[in-house]
């Protein structure tokens, strides 16, 4: 809520910008503009500007109608997707575990690996039975050989835990799955930092890619293999990076440690 | 206290989504439904907004405004980028199909959104011109110079009006949580 002792006046000119963000929102030439304003005074100022528009917002909604049914079983699955553990790592060549998740995984990831089980089964040679779960690289494989599945190097920057590592992805945009591939990343501690990728999607803010989710390289593990988790639709993939981050991720990365980046070709 | 559903979300309580979305789901839907320009963009954007409420839901604190209030702010934010990204393209509707805004009476608001019932009562003492001018910008969505052009003002008039209107709900929503702070203590 406000703070309600002395503030700082802002002029005409601050209260315009600060106004017009939380109605319409800023071009970057405004927002640069009141970036360079009493900092102070904005932010409290919009704080307060934002809370109002917002219980205006409220108290001009009544009684909302309910969400269509559809939307809100698809958010809630993804939510409960969202919720669950972070992505699952396995070293190439180690034999396939079932993972322990929570049941919020829900009826997505059941769902997810029914596909891929019966995918697999039928596009690879007979080497298993249908009631075994295909292993990440022969779910990858799988994927690579559907329709419209693009393959997409990255390359690997200057950061020292990126020093000749090797990274692909291969990247679904019908069904929004794909898998990306180290070779030679550091491990890292995972209460220290974790690995966050990220997918730039043309239709969206370039500034704000969509999370691609969190993951660990364990040690000794030459390769490693993670599934791609976007948090949102990507409607067309444009690059893919891959940036280091704090234990959990972050929502918006500073970049200040990309790892590999690639663009879509 | 009982933890809030934002607090059990933010804690991974899986019991906790399905509450968030009976709480909350008709309040960003409804927002979404007015600041989008087609149903299908309304549903990306809802969806978004819970994933950001998801995101966000550790940060809310109780002391500073009600829960419906955090969730618009999220919902609004999201929905403002979103419409900036499509300022280029045409109208989302022909003025003539404007709803109407049902604003609530603010003693019908529960408790929990006590801020609003303030903004209800605060819009109540605005001038007509403010009040249209913000409902025109909050609940439709329209920018300041649609706003101009549809009301036929100069786009400073439009922008003194929303600059003032939104000042005096500030001020006078400051001062009534006040006055019920300094009721509750006395």
């Amino acid at each position: 809520m406000a703070e309600t002792g002395p503030q700082k006046q802002p002029d005409e000119a601050m209260l315009d910008l600060l106004i017009k963000q939380v109605t319409d929102g800023l071009s970057p030439e405004e927002q640069r503009e009141l970036d360079v304003l009493d900092n102070e005074v904005a932010s409290a100022y919009a704080r307060d500007l934002e809370h109002a528009a917002a219980a205006i917002s409220v108290a001009g909604t009544g009684e909302p109608p309910p969400m269509p049914a559809a939307l809100r079983a698809r958010i809630e699955a993804q939510l409960q997707a969202a919720a669950a553990p972070s992505n699952t790592v396995r070293a190439i060549g180690t034999a396939p575990q079932r993972t322990r998740t929570r049941s919020t995984a829900g009826w997505w990831a059941a769902a997810a690996c029914l596909v891929l089980a019966v995918v697999g089964w039928l596009r690879s040679p007979p080497v298993q039975g249908p009631g075994v779960e295909p292993t990440l690289a022969q779910q990858r494989e799988a994927l690579l050989a559907s329709p419209g599945a693009q393959q997409i190097q990255l390359a690997a920057t200057a950061e020292p835990a990126a020093a000749g590592a090797k990274v692909d992805v291969v990247w679904d945009p019908r069904s929004q799955r794909g898998f990306v591939r180290f070779v030679g990343l550091k491990p890292n501690d995972p209460s220290q930092h974790q690995y966050q990728l990220w997918i730039f999607d043309g239709d969206r803010d370039q500034r704000y890619p969509v999370d691609g989710g969190v993951f660990n390289v364990p040690p000794n593990a030459d390769q490693v293999l993670v599934p791609i988790r976007a948090q949102l639709p990507v409607h067309a993939a444009k690059a893919f990076a891959v940036t280091i981050e704090q234990p959990g991720g972050v929502v918006v990365s500073g970049r200040e440690h990309v790892v590999a980046i690639g663009k879509v070709s | 206290m009982s933890p809030t559903v934002l607090q059990r979300m933010a804690s991974g309580d899986p019991a906790a989504v399905r509450e968030c979305m009976d709480r909350y789901g008709g309040l960003v839907w409804s927002l979404a439904r007015r600041l989008s320009r087609t149903a299908s963009d309304a549903e990306d954007a809802a969806q978004e907004i819970f994933l950001d409420i998801w995101r966000s839901a550790a940060r809310y604190d109780a002391s500073r405004g009600s829960d419906k209030v955090f969730i618009a702010t999220i919902a609004r934010r999201r929905l403002i980028d979103r419409m900036r990204k499509r300022s280029g393209e045409p109208p989302m509707e022909p003025p003539e199909a404007l709803e109407s805004i049902a604003w609530s009476d603010p003693a019908s608001l529960p408790d929990t959104a006590i801020d609003a019932a303030h903004a209800a009562r605060a819009l109540g003492e605005l001038r007509p011109e403010q009040r249209q001018v913000l409902e025109l910008g909050l609940m439709h969505g329209f920018s300041q110079s649609e706003i101009a052009s549809r009301l036929s003002m100069p786009l400073g008039t439009v922008k003194s009006l929303m600059r003032r209107g939104l000042l005096r709900v500030r001020e006078l929503m400051n001062i009534k949580i006040e006055g019920a702070a300094g009721r509750a203590d006395g």
